[in-house]
């Protein structure tokens, strides 16, 4: 069996750019076989799984996580060879000069952002960052040949290295949010053998960063009574505003919102303390920005927590996570599928 | 070019004042095929290689080892390491990557303030080296400095790679570049004496040349190098500067340096006899050891060959295969010519 930081390598180096999740989805379905055979990928790239059945007449409880990753998308390729893009999700503007990129076309194409000569630049243009719609994309191949294995509409993403620091710290980019499917697993884990008051489905779902359509249509195939999302939250750094921000190693972060069920984060906070598992809370007045405002407002409305992993530098292709509070999140949700608060 | 010679050169971590690890992996290259070398005080190591003949002038070869890079400057309380650059880097190409850092080559990621929690205005804003930090997974001052001092240098990781069929991406293409030409005109046989400086400290001003210049007192000075070309789209002559794939690179002039006229036509003269291209820098613009080589010992006259290469002082130097090749043959040629200059 693979451990959890193999699972999240793998996971990390499979590519989901927002709208074109296949690659990553495939990864993440092959992964979820190894708890049940009902396993399908939506027509719109979400994962589901029905990992448990404890009968019709019981309720059914998700977990969910989204399979996307941010990145771009081609927009222009020139008779050079040169490549433009668009955003796909918030890219940080601040790291893409002279960053390193895969196109993903027929075959995965290497590139670099160029940077202009210095002699070209102005002074106040060295204190700028360009917008990701200027940015020039260099791959060496001429544009003739470029164009029969690169089309518009194909996604790119930065060129990451999955890494083992110190500790149990890991990073990568699309930590954000397939560290959080691993917590799903970790979960799978502690759960194997053991019986269910719940029917417990899965998904990991597509386009979360932007339009939120898997959430939405995976709310309503499933058709949960409850439901739990995991997502990242930023973690602290010396930097960073200390109210906005959880702390790495510190276990979950237990979501605290108007749209979160009240019920079900008290819950998540009694077996958190009754399993002595470590959390945090992540307290939020408006939007969690996660899927949980989603799957909410689906068929009626759906119960829905939050459970988030403290990660940070988020949105780069170096985020980083502790393997420590994906197992604190794993343990907090075979808890309650253990107990539910229904 | 031998590309595998070349990927181990770019391989090899050396910021300016810590080229150890590039001198070793040299001198295992060339053993055997020089008559002597030495390092001096400065790091910059300096190889003379005996010819068939021994000619009236004093040629010297010449490219740097040192790379841009970063220094840990302060570990905080939280285990994060502040850093200062070392050799110029543009601000823009340092955040969001991944480092190595010091001889162990502990991974380091170098983070900032999430973008989340910044404002409209610092989205579009550079971020300065001084407000980013490498995080190595320490939680505590204490265990940072277990694994890490202060001064220790910080290096880039980047695969050494082909863009497309007829370009390479790596760091430390400046200069390892020069240096992968002179260890392969040391391994060939030359029709006269050659001196060969491996030059420390370029980055930070040209340093190892001053010393490694002044030892070996040469005649002539050639140069390799890399250059920047400005070649982006909706970028013409003379703006451009120079062109990727357009061949080598002879500036008549740079910030640092004024070439003596005869040496510069005899390079644009023989490239074009012997169906070598090569082109002129046509902005002044960038610099090189020539600017000391100049002035040390009474003055020796340079020559300034260059690889145009994109994104110069980064992770991701980019050089075209066409003026590799470029440079290597007219270096060759220098080699036979310019000892009886």
């Amino acid at each position: 069996m693979m451990t959890l930081e193999e699972k999240l390598r793998l996971l990390c180096e499979a590519t989901g750019v927002t709208g074109d999740e296949g690659a990553a989805s495939e990864v993440a379905a092959d992964l979820l076989r190894e708890y049940t055979d009902k396993v399908t990928i939506t027509p719109d790239n979400s994962v589901h799984a029905i990992v448990y059945e404890a009968g019709e007449d019981k309720p059914t409880l998700l977990f969910d996580a989204h399979i996307d990753e941010i990145g771009m998308i081609v927009t222009h390729i020139d008779d050079d060879g040169f490549v433009r893009v668009g955003s796909v999700g918030g890219m940080d503007r601040r790291l893409l000069l002279a960053q390193e990129v895969v196109l993903h076309g027929t075959e995965e194409i290497p590139g670099v952002v160029l940077t202009r000569a210095p002699h070209l630049q102005s002074p106040e243009e060295h204190d700028k960052v360009p917008e990701v719609k200027d940015i020039i994309i260099d791959t060496g191949i001429p544009g003739d040949e470029l164009k029969e294995i690169l089309c518009l509409g194909d996604r790119a993403t930065l060129k990451s290295r999955f890494v083992r620091l110190q500790g149990d710290h890991v990073s990568s980019k699309a930590m954000d949010d397939r560290s959080c499917a691993v917590c799903i697993f970790a979960a799978l884990d502690e759960l194997k053998g053991k019986e269910l008051p719940v029917n417990l489905a899965v998904s990991f779902t597509s386009q979360e960063e932007i339009t939120g359509t898997g959430a939405t249509n995976t709310a309503y195939t499933l058709h949960p009574d409850v439901a739990i999302a995991v997502d990242v939250t930023n973690a602290m750094t010396p930097d960073s505003d200390k109210l906005k921000c959880s702390e790495l190693g510190k276990g979950a972060a237990i979501g605290i919102a108007p749209a979160l069920d009240r019920k079900i984060w008290k819950k998540l906070i009694a077996l958190a303390k009754e399993h002595d598992i470590p959390y945090q809370h992540e307290v939020m007045g408006g939007h969690t920005a996660t899927n949980a405002d989603l799957i909410v407002t689906v068929r009626g409305g759906v119960r829905t927590g939050l459970i988030s992993l403290p990660l940070r530098y988020m949105h780069t292709p170096i985020e980083v996570a502790r393997l420590c509070d994906i197992e604190a999140i794993g343990k907090l949700l075979a808890a309650y599928a253990l107990d539910p608060e229904l | 070019m031998d590309l595998k010679l070349l990927e181990k050169l770019c391989e090899l971590n050396g910021i300016p004042g810590d080229e150890g690890d590039v001198v070793d992996f040299i001198v295992s290259e060339i053993e055997g095929h020089c008559e002597s070398w030495q390092v001096d005080p400065l790091g910059s190591l300096i190889v003379f290689k005996k010819g068939k003949e021994t000619p009236k002038k004093r040629v010297l070869f010449s490219a740097h080892m040192d790379e841009v890079g970063m220094m840990v400057s302060y570990i905080t309380d939280e285990g994060l390491l502040k850093v200062v650059q070392a050799g110029g880097i543009d601000d823009r190409a340092i955040f969001g990557r991944q480092v190595q850092i010091g001889k162990n080559r502990i991974p380091g990621v170098v983070g900032a303030k999430v973008l989340h929690h910044l404002t409209d205005e610092e989205r579009g804003k550079a971020l300065k080296t001084s407000k980013m930090y490498i995080d190595i997974g320490c939680t505590t001052r204490e265990e940072a400095e277990a694994l890490v001092e202060i001064g220790d240098p910080v290096c880039f990781v980047s695969d050494f790679e082909m863009l497309g069929k007829n370009r390479i991406k790596g760091k430390a293409l400046d200069d390892r570049f020069g240096c992968a030409v002179m260890i392969e005109m040391i391994k060939k046989d030359l029709p006269y004496d050659c001196w060969f400086c491996f030059t420390s400290q370029e980055e930070i001003g040209l340093k190892g040349a001053w010393s490694a210049g002044y030892i070996v007192n040469p005649d002539i000075a050639v140069i390799l190098e890399t250059t920047t070309p400005g070649d982006l789209p909706g970028v013409s002559a003379p703006d451009d500067c120079c062109r990727l794939g357009k061949g080598a690179v002879v500036p008549f002039m740079d910030r640092a340096t004024l070439y003596p006229r005869n040496l510069y036509k005899w390079a644009h003269t023989t490239a074009k006899e012997r169906g070598i291209a090569i082109q002129t820098k046509t902005l002044v613009a960038g610099g090189n050891d020539a600017g000391a080589y100049q002035k040390i010992r009474g003055g020796a006259a340079c020559l300034n060959i260059s690889a145009p290469c994109r994104c110069l002082h980064s992770a991701t130097v980019i050089a075209d295969l066409g003026d590799i090749d470029a440079v290597e043959k007219l270096a060759l040629i220098a080699a036979e010519e310019l000892p009886n200059f």
